[in-house]
């Protein structure tokens, strides 16, 4: 018993011992960490060209004409110009939540925003919004068969932006909701944003969601 | 043995504070430094390699202790990191895709459902979480979890036994393959939810490294 104990001892003590020597070092890179003595102008020289080089590179990859930039989490839309903030809008986005697809025991649709880069890829005035399959089965609908019975005009807003796999930013009636993630995966807006982010965006004009 | 084990826990909690402590270093950009700059240059062959493609990225960036989401080079959101600790530091240079997003309890609608359900929000985001990527990396993400005691044992608790069991292997197994490498990361708790909200799956991490203690 008094050797297990002894043995159990030696062995996390050895284990608390490793960590600490691991924890205790300094961060290191690949790079040396150790600043040289004399450093090497030229190498230095050669380094900061290259770096420089890179972040100029980077640079021209960053947006110059204004962007739709979407924060699902805090239910923010905001278009920006490089640095400048042009319109900070409150709106509703993607609930998260799950619906079964009937007669398909693994379907399902989720319904998010979707994260990434996106581009606007059409701009409608006076939307019709065609119901897909899902809003009828929420609602506990038969799904209908005719294209005619989908259609819902009035409900978008005046203006609808599509980007993605069939999602828009679009108005609602529901603001009371904005600020809330209640959607079906689209970006809601009030009127009078709306109107802005369509006037400043273009087809081409990049939308960044996270 | 009871004795034994608790001397051990306070032992064990008293190293990871003084651990956490030691590697929190914020070291300023420096350019005439051929290290820093080496390691800057890296970060940016790789990052230019992630925002010429249509997708959001998060950069780690350990020297400035900042989490930062990405896209096309802009930086979109940035989480503030309370303190970070790592014993693979020299390995973290490349590119990490996550295999999967923390998991969420999603709710059910539709009329089988019954009531009107609850959408998710940040509420609902693990406060605690792993982070696998691949080629292999473990990122535990824990909150700051000031003024509750409980929640701060859990997590150290969770911390603690993933590392003795990381040495359980090397020490006590035949499997001697070095392990893969892993990253702890302490931030609020609110941009704990905000990261896993944030991430998706095949999502790009790139690590930036401190190259100064």
């Amino acid at each position: 018993m008094k050797r297990g104990l002894l043995s159990l001892w030696s062995g996390l003590m050895g284990l608390i011992l490793i960590t600490l020597v691991q924890s205790s070092g300094p961060p290191i890179s690949n790079a040396s960490s150790a600043k040289p003595s004399a450093v090497d102008p030229a190498l230095l020289h050669t380094l900061q060209a290259r770096h420089k080089l890179l972040a100029k590179q980077l640079t021209q990859l960053m947006p110059t004409q204004p962007y739709i930039l979407v924060d699902t989490a805090r239910n923010h839309l905001y278009i920006k110009r490089q640095d400048q903030v042009m319109l900070d809008a409150l709106a509703s986005t993607g609930s998260g939540t799950i619906l079964d697809k009937p007669g398909d025991s693994k379907g399902q649709w989720i319904f998010d925003t979707p994260r990434g880069e996106f581009t606007v890829q059409s701009r409608l005035t006076n939307p019709v919004w065609v119901k897909p399959d899902w809003a009828f089965i929420e609602e506990g609908l038969e799904v209908p068969k005719s294209q005619a019975d989908r259609l819902e005009p009035g409900v978008l807003g005046e203006y609808a932006l599509g980007f993605g796999k069939g999602y828009f930013i679009h108005g609602t009636l529901y603001t009371r909701l904005l600020g809330k993630n209640v959607t079906h995966g689209c970006i809601r807006l009030n009127d009078d944003d709306l109107k802005s982010v369509y006037r400043h965006a273009k087809v081409g004009t990049p939308i960044m969601i996270f | 043995m009871t004795f034994l084990c608790a001397t051990l826990s306070v032992l064990l909690s008293l190293t990871s504070v003084s651990w956490a402590g030691e590697l929190d270093v914020v070291p300023a950009l420096d350019l005439t430094d051929p290290a820093v700059l080496q390691e800057a240059t890296r970060v940016l062959e790789e990052e230019i390699k992630l925002a010429v493609r249509p997708q959001t990225y998060v950069l780690i960036d350990l020297a400035a202790s900042a989490i930062l989401i990405k896209g096309r080079g802009v930086e979109l959101h940035r989480i503030p990191i309370e303190s970070w600790s790592t014993a693979h530091l020299s390995q973290l240079a490349t590119t990490y895709r996550l295999r999967e997003r923390p998991l969420v309890n999603r709710r059910k609608i539709g009329p089988v459902a019954g009531a009107e359900q609850d959408p998710i929000s940040l509420a609902d985001m693990p406060t605690t979480f792993t982070l696998q990527f691949s080629p292999p990396l473990t990122i535990l993400v824990l909150s700051n979890t000031d003024g509750n005691p409980w929640q701060w044992t859990m997590q150290r608790g969770r911390a603690w036994w993933r590392r003795v069991t990381s040495w359980r292997n090397i020490l006590w197994t035949e499997d001697k393959s070095p392990s893969p490498p892993s990253l702890d990361l302490t931030v609020s708790l609110d941009h704990a939810q905000s990261l896993a909200w944030t991430v998706t799956e095949g999502m790009p991490f790139l690590i930036r490294r401190p190259t100064t203690p």
